[in-house]
């Protein structure tokens, strides 16, 4: 019930965000667009779905009780999320569905753009709920600067070359910056606006990048799965392992299609996909997964035993 | 962090017959016959222990888990 309502708030939130745009009735109706695609998955619609959309309010309830005072920042995060999501369809360009493919990329550069304009003004709005000028500042450098690490990790994935990416380390390194610094800003700034102190604010921070790292695997798993990775020819953690540690027939198969990406290689996606499950593959990431969630629910028992009800977090850990 | 030990682990069960039967009868021996760390070896044990980790199946992998961002 909590997080219906927290979802609630939070829509509202945005459509008043979105409100000016109404002049644009077209560009109004992209950025609804866009967020729907993220808002539909913010209300727990069943039992499998998470509150991905909440995270930044569900830390904010934990250790205040309340929300509506930090639902402008709350609003500004999604904001920013959706529009990363927007400029990362147009860098990669391979899916059909997304604003760019439907409406092409200057709109959907222009709606990117105006969402992030839109997320900045939000947060200055927390200066209304009363919340200090120090906080609101903090709050914008934080945000700013994991959002500069989230660039960052994916300038690395766009310029790095095949061999250069097929490196676990590497890997590692670039979805920590792209994808687990998203979800660590998310806990870092609930945490900071409701007052924590430096220590709990690192803990939620940690906690937020462990799960992030454990989604991200997750996220990769499901793209060789659904061979979506495999017929893009993508370099994630399974192939990064089958190019480490099979040999013979396998490791050049591996090499021809990962790393050489030669034209005429013909392949079937799901004779690949089924290497990478017999070779051990597909369980190796699914082990580095669950050492990512199992730090993260050691945080989350850490704080428990501190006193802090962390249950609401724990629906986001398998 | 790249872990070693933890790769060979896999390609060892996986790529041998007689550690694979080794494993799934007894996981702790074949375990500790590698340098993992405590974390490592609980991540393996649970894997193992949820997913079935010699005959987990798509689906099986494909766990309930929608990413915060759909970095493709």
């Amino acid at each position: 019930m909590l997080q219906s309502k927290l979802d609630r708030l939070i829509r509202e939130e945005i459509e008043a965000l979105l409100a000016p745009l109404a002049d644009a009735a077209s560009l109004h109706d992209l950025a609804e667009e866009s967020l729907a695609n993220a808002l539909q998955d913010s209300v727990i619609l069943h039992a499998d779905c998470r509150a991905w959309f909440l995270l930044p309010l569900i830390v904010y309830n934990i250790l205040c009780g309340e929300c509506e005072l930090a639902l402008p920042a709350i609003a500004g995060l999604e904001l920013l999320k959706v529009a990363a999501e927007v400029l990362d369809d147009i860098e990669d360009a391979d899916s059909a569905k997304s604003l760019p493919s439907k409406y092409g990329v200057p709109l959907a550069l222009n709606t990117a753009s105006t969402l992030i304009i839109l997320a900045e003004k939000a947060f200055t709005l927390l200066k209304d709920n009363g919340v200090s000028d120090a906080v609101v500042v903090s709050l914008i450098n934080t945000v700013n600067s994991y959002y500069t690490t989230t660039c960052m990790g994916q300038h690395l994935d766009l310029s790095l070359t095949p061999d250069a990416i097929a490196s676990e380390d590497t890997y590692l390194r670039v979805i920590a910056m792209k994808s687990a610094s998203v979800v660590e800003c998310a806990c870092y700034t609930g945490a900071l606006l409701a007052g924590a102190n430096q220590e709990l604010i690192n803990s939620f921070a940690i906690f937020g990048h462990n799960l992030g790292m454990a989604s991200q695997i997750a996220n990769d798993i499901k793209a060789v799965i659904n061979l979506k990775d495999i017929k893009n020819r993508k370099i994630t953690l399974p192939a990064i392992f089958a190019l480490a540690r099979t040999e013979g027939k396998t490791h050049r198969l591996m090499d021809e299609m990962f790393c050489k990406r030669s034209l005429g290689f013909d392949f079937a996606p799901d004779q690949i996909r089924d290497l990478l499950f017999s070779t051990g593959a597909m369980q190796y990431a699914a082990i580095k997964r669950e050492i990512y969630n199992q730090e993260a629910k050691d945080i989350l028992m850490r704080m428990k035993t501190e006193g802090i009800k962390v249950e609401q977090l724990q629906q986001f850990l398998n | 962090m790249k872990s070693q030990a933890l790769q060979e682990l896999v390609k060892e069960i996986f790529g041998d017959e007689g550690i694979k039967t080794q494993f799934m009868a007894n996981p702790d021996v074949i375990l500790s016959k590698f340098a993992l760390t405590e974390m490592e070896k609980r991540a393996v044990l649970t894997t193992h222990t949820k997913l079935g980790l010699m005959t987990s199946n798509s689906g099986q992998l494909q766990m309930k888990d929608d990413p915060y961002i759909w970095w493709d």
